[in-house]
């Protein structure tokens, strides 16, 4: 059983960037599970949504999960950002999963056969058990799930607010994965309902994916008045709807981290009244996310940076909060060792606090003679093989990375089923191996024409803090093609033939971008990092040593051949950018830019049978995604009207036709 | 470079119409990056030829075939199997191509789809101008680097003569007279006194006039 993987699931179908196959666009390499994030783009830009999810799905189990609470470190290795804003790669992953849902479409998964004839036991449902399961059921083994809590899901389901990620949302890509064959058996918990041991001695593996299960408490003087609650028995009751103790007017938050934002939020909604984080790190070292701290200041949440617990105030029951300065929070090695000025002391009032320092893992299931610990309680692992010291016995998720995204979760989830998989004898070649395209060059990127990101549209702060109900509403179908129109499509351009090249530098000559070079000698090529994948020189060159990653010449050609087949008469040749199209009747292929369209495809296309064939071009001072565009179209196009009169055909068989672009690509 | 311009396709047409089956020979060097006549071309002037001969219900086959240099025996008899069944040779090389074809196929009838036109070097991108007229002489030292017998309509060797206006040729005002350029170019280096002495005849049996030329490379031989 012989597959092709980059984190569990078959890549035939990715592209590689010309003249090194490990060289990628830096969002797939700085994606954990390195979704192929351009293909998706490109697809959603076309309007292809169904398709776009399908790309998502080839690595990441949780599409829907993820487009929604993404920690994105893709878009901060976007090289869009360094033109103006990075592309809103997490966004767009929604705009895939919605867009192809309301058309009904990605949604059904495959028939998954056990061929393996193996059965492996997953502890824990949260993301990193899901995606292993995922990936272990596609490659042929049988997972089963064991899950305490009622409903699967995990932290994703009890620590995560149903604004942020709506519970049918979750269920959905629960679902999927259960359509796969997952078993989940929740109210399971392990060392409670079933013995670990009887795990091991049933199953040829066990996955021990747990998470962090339970809040670290703050030892400090009165933790143990009433209304002193910790975040996670918080969060999980807040989830499952249960009633919450009274919070009173003022509360308070200790911690700086996206739960203790996700707490404070909560508690907003709760109790209607005043939210006060408090964290050790400066305003700039909070460690939540930007964008998560800007959502809570926009909902009237304060933070109290650089301030330190001391002791909980209160007779009988919590009143507030005494805080010492923080001075500095991490050693000259980076390491978590805050001081404090012990004289500089305050108190803030607060009804109700909610610690939210840190969470940890519950091990207390595994026995004496199972897996073992360090001294520190956590699991011995290996981080490469996802390995414990008791064979047969893996590990994955935050339970041995510690705090983290989902996405780095489901990495983990997705790495452990290749372990346990190869462990149970199946044969998966696993190539990890992918190195960023360099930055955009300083003269190439002032040529790129600027666009706006698409900002997610939210409901109103004052709106939102009456309900759960999930505050980012979707970029939506206009907003998501013009949005994915941004990606500069790195790494997809031009293909360099060193064979069939004939020097003749018409390439070095007509690129825009500077992307073509040659020596003294005529050797050459084309930079990767500089190409922004226009086709201006592929339809230049003469001696067809140039083709496109994006749509090669072939494709293109077989795919004209086969569009005018099948709807016969018209074709329209159009543009991925515009949204619109100029002969609405006519069999349609969509293109990056028609500037990649040259005389002998547009000749190809009436002598494929094609009655009249319509091209698309932007107006001469709207000059769409690429720089030249435009004026390459009208060339090929003026030059193809010629060929036709040569030989007694009406020139006008090939007409140009004018579509907007600028719109899309300069913003609202 | 040797540039080759397309003829009119009227003219391609009828000597093409008589024929069959036809094979479209690109070549890749010279024509090539002059952009006329490479695999592109070909490509593009097969296309043309079955969409014209669709139009006007001639049967047959247009297929086409590029080679390296169609200057070489040995990439032309590599497209034997090409030409194997085929009526018609259409080049769209320089005129070499179809001769050196009509040598190595003698069965197949031959035709140029290019005219041959000059020597010459790209002054700006698609622009292409004559700077060498092969004659076998070469005596540009003597005029800063500049052909006289090239760039000269008349071919002086010791202009300019009396047609020579505001720096352009009498024959035309986009074409710079060359012994206007020569002399700047002298005076430049302070040699524009060179130019008093007479240049003698010319060698022309060196040139085409001496009647068709072979070069031969001494030295190692197999």
């Amino acid at each position: 059983m012989e597959r092709e993987l980059t984190n569990g699931i078959s890549r035939s179908t990715a592209r590689p960037v010309p003249g090194d196959a490990r060289l990628r666009p830096p969002c797939e390499v700085a994606c954990p599970i390195h979704t192929d994030a351009q293909r998706y783009i490109q697809l959603v830009a076309e309007g292809k949504n169904a398709e776009a999810l399908g790309v998502v799905r080839e690595t990441n189990p949780m599409p829907q999960v993820i487009g929604r609470i993404c920690a994105h470190p893709c878009e901060e290795a976007c090289r869009r950002g360094s033109v103006d804003e990075p592309i809103a790669i997490c966004n767009l992953k929604r705009v895939a999963s919605d867009g192809a849902k309301a058309a009904g479409l990605g949604y059904e998964p495959p028939a998954v056969e056990f061929t393996t004839g193996k059965k492996v036991a997953i502890i824990g449902s949260g993301p990193s058990g899901l995606a292993a399961a995922h990936d272990l059921a596609l490659m042929g083994v049988q997972p089963v799930i064991f899950e305490k809590q009622p409903e699967a899901g995990g932290f994703l389901r009890t620590g995560i607010l149903n604004y942020r990620l709506p519970k049918d949302i979750l269920d959905e890509d629960i679902d999927y994965i259960r359509g796969l064959g997952v078993e989940i058996r929740t109210g399971a918990g392990v060392g409670e309902d079933i013995k670990f041991d009887d795990l091991v001695a049933e199953y040829d593996a066990v996955l021990i994916a747990v998470g962090l299960s339970e809040s670290r408490p703050l030892p400090i003087p009165g933790a143990d008045l009433p209304q002193v609650l910790l975040a996670v028995p918080f969060l999980e009751d807040v989830n499952a709807g249960r009633d919450i103790p009274e919070l009173g007017k003022e509360i308070i938050v200790i911690g700086g981290g996206n739960v203790a934002i996700d707490v404070a939020r909560s508690a907003k909604r709760i109790s209607g009244g005043k939210v006060t984080m408090v964290c050790l790190e400066a305003d700039h070292e909070m460690p939540a996310h930007d964008w998560e701290v800007a959502d809570a200041r926009a909902e009237g949440i304060e933070m109290v940076c650089s301030q330190g617990p001391n002791a909980f105030v209160g007779e009988g029951k919590v009143e507030g909060l005494q805080i010492k300065k923080c001075e500095s929070v991490f050693d000259e090695h980076g390491r978590f060792a805050p001081t404090f000025c012990e004289t500089e002391l305050s108190v803030i009032p607060g009804d109700t606090v909610i610690v939210t320092i840190g969470q940890m893992s519950n091990l207390s299931f595994l026995p004496d003679t199972g897996p073992a610990l360090n001294q520190r309680g956590i699991l011995i692992f290996d981080r490469e093989q996802c390995t414990t010291s008791q064979r047969g016995i893996f590990a994955s998720g935050e339970v041995v990375t510690g705090p983290g995204a989902a996405v780095n979760a489901l990495a983990s989830g997705k790495r452990a089923a290749i372990a346990v998989a190869r462990y149970l004898g199946v044969d998966v070649s696993f190539s990890h191996e992918l190195v960023a395209i360099a930055e955009v060059p300083a003269d190439v990127s002032e040529k790129i024409k600027p666009a706006a990101r698409r900002q997610m549209p939210v409901r109103d702060s004052d709106e939102r803090l009456k309900d759960f109900e999930e505050v980012e509403t979707g970029l939506g179908e206009v907003d998501g093609r013009c949005e994915a129109s941004r990606c500069l499509l790195c790494g997809s351009g031009a293909r360099y033939s060193e064979l069939k090249c004939v020097a003749c530098l018409t390439c070095v000559r007509v690129c825009p971008y500077g992307a073509p070079w040659a020596d003294k000698d005529g050797l050459g090529g084309i930079d990767a990092g500089k190409c922004q994948a226009c086709g201006i020189c592929f339809t230049q060159c003469p001696a067809k040593a140039i083709d496109l990653t994006v749509v090669s010449e072939d494709d293109l050609m077989a795919s004209i051949a086969r569009t005018v087949t099948a709807f016969g008469g018209e074709l329209e040749l159009g543009c991925w950018y515009s949204q619109s199209r100029v002969a609405p009747d006519a069999g349609f292929i969509s293109l990056p830019c028609t500037s990649r369209l040259s005389v002998r495809m547009l000749l190809h296309a009436l002598e494929s049978g094609a009655s009249k064939v319509f091209v698309a071009v932007c107006s001469e001072d709207d000059d769409g995604h690429f720089v030249h565009g435009h004026r390459q179209t009208r060339a090929a196009v003026a030059e193809s009207q010629k060929a036709l009169a040569e030989i007694g055909l009406d020139p006008e068989l090939i007409e140009l036709r004018l579509v907007a672009v600028k719109k899309c690509m300069a913003g609202k | 470079m040797i540039t080759a311009e397309r003829k009119p396709f009227d003219q391609i047409k009828t000597v093409t119409d008589q024929f069959e089956n036809i094979l479209v020979v690109g070549c890749n060097t010279c024509v090539a990056v002059c952009l006329t006549g490479g695999e592109k071309e070909a490509e593009i002037l097969a296309t043309q030829l079955r969409l014209q001969r669709q139009k006007d219900g001639i049967g047959g086959t247009v297929e086409t075939v590029t080679v390296l240099r169609q200057c070489e025996n040995e990439y032309v008899d590599a497209v034997a199997a090409q030409v194997a069944g085929k009526d018609l040779i259409l080049s769209t090389a320089c005129s070499i191509g179809p001769q050196l074809f009509a040598d190595r196929f003698p069965q197949v009838r031959v035709a140029p789809a290019m005219n041959t036109n000059m020597l010459g070097v790209v002054k700006e991108h698609h622009v292409w101008t004559e700077y060498c007229a092969a004659c076998g002489d070469c005596g540009i030292f003597n005029t800063g680097g500049i052909c006289p017998i090239a760039r000269c309509a008349k071919q002086l060797t010791n202009g300019p003569c009396g047609g020579s206006q505001d720096g352009h040729c009498e024959i035309s005002k986009d074409i710079p007279c060359v012994w206007q350029l020569i002399y700047l170019k002298l005076a430049s280096f302070g040699l524009e006194g060179n130019l008093s002495r007479i240049s003698g005849p010319k060698d022309w049996s060196k040139a085409n006039s001496g009647g068709p030329r072979t070069m031969k490379k001494e030295g190692f031989k197999p």
